[in-house]
């Protein structure tokens, strides 16, 4: 195994996998989805008279967007591997070698690479460029929130506008920390040379951009005007767009499996010797724990929206009550895996800070036992949980008090992240960083987040607060506020390992302090709306709510600010930052022992483990 | 535990940064719990329903109740903060001990997290049950509330139909909520009930308006274009003012 390095690229100008990229994949998307598009206008027949439904152009739309699928993901070469095992055959060396990226420069990650550490960069890239739509339909639905009348955008493009940065932000996030993290950071630190199954990491990865691009396709055909829960029968009535919709959920589902199977086989197979679970850092716990949860939770994501596509292009009743259905299916079916998915984006993202706490206090992480307990346990109480979106439904008033019971269960869990968190920081040595004062923001921002929770999870006040603008600024406090807060930490603590060269200290307090600031001014304010009785996705309200909003939207604009320094942080430290150490925080984790350059297999000799990461602090005299 | 004592000082709690941190949990609890206690129920609508009162109520306790989780956690990051801070590319000498755990303090953070968790299903439970019950009153004024897209309809037991609500005061009502299109949410705002407009089924909510004016009705649930414009408002007035209404409208309604 320690020769492959040696080995010589593949021959020239040979094998089929040589001559697929990103290029390829989209010239084969995009001439298919067309073809598919005349053959489905030709001969599809036309809606009979008098149908309940017009489902002709559902059903060209759909085709299309599957035809666009199989092309680019036959493009990009997802299917080489497995024609070849059909044929009984499977990749030479040499073309596992190419397929790894090896000696090949910056085209690799134009390619379906299957190296885990370009895939994480692949998946930095790609989530960074979805924090800057969402992040940039979030500033026009702050500005047509300026004044009370709105009228800015037109009430339609507002919908979609809502609904799509919605859809785009909760899959940025999903991504955020599992995707660059999770796949550059998570093997070497557990001493692994690669991911489990290359070939589905690389899969995972285009199966995003592939999904992309349907959602971007339904901006213009009538756009997704149901927000991001897309809620039937309004779904069903919703225009083309809609497609868009379904086709982005199934094929970001597909991936979001793939990536769990993969990193949960990695890290339950793949730990370096020695590498006992109690020496396993938390990050990884909290890396399996979001794939783990996201198992269960896509699938039946995946499902509803199948169900949904029926709906509209099969004249079927799932979810329409003329027919026999119900729209409570269809929130059941969003909400198991709603619930689950809040958790899926927290947990990585308090694991990381949770691994960085040590580093930056230098001493050791507080009840290693509560936190993997914690984690534990939201996970396991997460997946019964979702009825409480539901409180208000009328669907089954009845389980409203198991439900209030299961949601409050949940504090505990909770609770103990916090325990470890504010113990490790107690009595540590303050280093202070960005990643420090991030975990001290995260403390901050969380309990707003969890204790506005509390209200949200007591039945008679969710009766008043339910689909009000409070509602939306809980969320943003957890998702953002705890979540985001996390991955922007792991960005500027793993930068130096990923590109070589530390993150620039300036810009990165500018910005953490801009969006910090930013991120509590605006959501204080969507707060006090939300109180006031300004329901969620208006895009006009009466002018009482209008100096909250203002102040909302002045926020928004210094998060912008803040992010767009980030940005610009990232982009000018990675080009010219001063050149990193090996180990420039002086932590304790397998990744910080490799150079920069990483090899492509990452570790020579694979590392024996004997003790946990967290040997800070001088034993007591 | 006794690895948080040091030769230096034999008792835990005479250390100077518990001292410190004790004192800003006093404080941090007394500020949290008065902003957030203030900030909910003055940016709250007056209340126009026992069931509104019953809402502020339940955060203001939860508010209070949760103010010294937030205030220890706060207290601590403030101490923290404010010991010796290292600034540098190089960092700092390790800390001084290697405390890894301490069960006594994780047990009892999870009994008081459990107790406080109890505490808050029990206070949930009781309003809600009261809510629940209100739902069955038989004596109750029936309203039946239709949501479409994008207005409520009202009708009342005499036939009477409008797209604005009238109540009397004191009064308990049910209302039998269903939609002809897609999903809306009906919430009165000052009542403090909202339950969802479901097309194809019947949901009830309660209440008994206690305070004579003019309130809003919103719809909480995107219902598509005009979600935004679906509000009306409802009037509540004396029994007298009422009566009189109701029977002006139920009688035009039958001779039209």
């Amino acid at each position: 195994m320690t020769t492959l390095t040696q080995h010589k690229a593949v021959a020239p100008g040979k094998s089929i996998i040589e001559k697929l990229n990103v290029f390829t994949a989209l010239a084969l998307g995009v001439i298919s989805s067309i073809v598919v598009w005349r053959l489905a206008l030709a001969f599809l027949p036309e809606d009979a008279e008098g149908a309940r439904l017009f489902s002709r152009e559902d059903k060209i739309t759909l085709l299309s967007m599957c035809a666009w699928f199989v092309g680019f993901m036959t493009g990009i070469g997802a299917l080489v591997g497995p024609f070849r095992w059909l044929m009984g055959k499977d990749l030479s060396h040499s073309e596992n070698m190419f397929l790894a990226g090896e000696n090949m420069g910056p085209k690799r990650y134009l390619r379906y690479t299957t190296d885990h550490k370009v895939v994480g960069i692949q998946y930095l890239f790609i989530t960074i460029l979805i924090f800057f739509l969402g992040g940039g339909m979030a500033m026009l639905i702050r500005t047509n929130l300026g004044t009370p009348e709105g009228g800015w955008l037109h009430p339609q493009a507002y919908n979609s506008i809502v609904g799509t940065h919605g859809i785009l932000m909760i899959v940025g996030t999903i991504i955020m920390v599992t995707g660059p993290f999770g796949n550059f950071i998570m093997p070497i630190m557990i001493g692994a040379r690669d991911m489990a199954f290359p070939r589905l990491n690389a899969l995972s990865f285009w199966l995003i951009v592939a999904a992309a691009v349907p959602l971007i396709w339904g901006q213009f055909i009538g756009g997704i005007t149901t927000g991001w829960s897309a809620y039937n029968p309004l779904a069903g009535q919703a225009p083309l767009g809609m497609d868009g919709y379904i086709m982005y959920i199934c094929i970001f589902a597909l991936s979001t499996m793939v990536a769990g199977a993969n990193i949960t086989t990695t890290v339950v197979k793949m730990r370096a010797k020695g590498m006992t679970w109690n020496r396993t850092p938390i990050f990884i716990y909290g890396v399996v724990a979001s794939v783990a949860l996201a198992l269960p939770a896509f699938p039946v994501f995946f499902l509803s929206q199948i169900l949904s596509a029926f709906d509209r292009a099969l004249d079927t009743s799932f979810y329409n009550v003329a027919g026999g259905g119900s729209g409570w299916l269809y929130e059941n079916l969003f909400w198991i895996m709603g619930h689950p998915e809040v958790y899926v984006i927290l947990i990585p993202a308090v694991a990381a800070l949770m691994e960085m706490a040590p580093v930056f206090t230098r001493r050791p992480l507080f009840s290693f036992n509560v936190a993997v307990l914690g984690i534990a346990g939201i996970s396991g109480l997460s997946v019964l949980v979702w009825a409480h979106h539901m409180y208000i439904s009328g669907w089954a008033p009845l389980l409203n008090a198991p439900f209030m019971l299961t949601t409050e269960l949940i504090s505990i869990p909770t609770g103990m992240l916090f325990l470890v968190l504010v113990g490790t920081l107690w009595r540590g040595r303050i280093w202070m960083t960005m990643p420090l004062m991030s975990i001290m923001a995260l403390l901050w921002n969380f309990m707003i987040g969890g204790v506005t929770g509390i209200y949200l999870s007591d039945v008679p006040a969710d009766a008043f607060l339910h689909g009000s603008m409070y509602v939306t600024a809980h969320f943003h406090y957890t998702l953002m506020g705890a979540g985001l807060t996390g991955a922007l930490a792991s960005l500027v603590y793993w930068f130096p390992k990923m590109t070589g060269r530390m993150f620039d200290k300036r810009l990165s307090w500018i910005s953490f302090w801009m969006v910090q600031i930013g991120f509590n001014v605006a959501f204080i304010g969507m707060f006090m709306v939300g109180l006031a009785g300004q329901p969620r996705r208006v895009e006009a309200y009466a002018p009482t709510f209008n100096t909250a909003n203002l102040v909302t939207t002045i926020g928004a604009y210094t998060i912008m600010i803040g992010m767009l320094v980030l940005l610009h942080g990232v982009i000018s430290s990675a080009r010219n930052g001063v050149k990193a150490p090996k180990n420039p925080w002086q932590a304790k984790t397998l990744e910080w022992t490799v150079d920069y350059p990483i090899p492509l297999e990452n570790f020579d000799v694979l590392p024996v483990v004997t003790s946990d990461a967290y040997g800070y602090g001088k034993a007591k005299s | 535990m006794t690895n948080l004592m040091t030769p230096k000082s034999p008792q835990w709690w005479k250390k100077d940064d518990v001292k410190k941190t004790f004192i800003l949990w006093i404080l941090c609890t007394a500020v949290i719990g008065y902003v957030g206690v203030e900030f909910h129920v003055r940016n709250m609508v007056d209340p126009a329903s026992e069931t509104m009162s019953g809402v502020i109520s339940l955060m203001r306790v939860f508010t209070w109740a949760a103010a010294p989780v937030a205030g220890l956690v706060s207290a601590i990051c403030l101490t923290v903060l404010t010991s010796k801070r290292h600034y540098g590319d190089n960092p700092p000498a390790e800390a001084d001990h290697e405390i890894r755990n301490s069960p006594k303090t994780a047990a009892v953070w999870v009994v008081v997290s459990g107790i406080m968790c109890l505490f808050a299903l029990v206070a949930g439970l009781i309003v809600l049950q009261h809510d629940n019950e209100a739902v069955l009153d038989s004596q109750a004024i029936q309203v039946n509330v239709t949501g479409q897209q994008w207005v409520w309809n009202f009708d009342y037991a005499n036939g009477a139909r409008s797209e604005d609500l009238y109540l009397p005061v004191n009064k308990p009502v049910v209302f039998h909520i269903t939609s002809v299109d897609v999903k809306h949410s009906f919430w009165v705002v000052q009542m403090g009930i909202k339950m969802d407009a479901n097309p194809g089924y019947t949901t009830e909510a309660a209440v008994t308006p206690n305070k004579i004016g003019v309130f809003d009705v919103r719809c909480a649930e995107l219902c598509g274009l005009l979600h935004a414009y679906m509000q009306t408002k409802v009037h509540v007035v004396s029994q007298a003012d009422y009566d009189a209404w109701l029977s002006a409208h139920g009688a035009t309604e039958a001779g039209a």
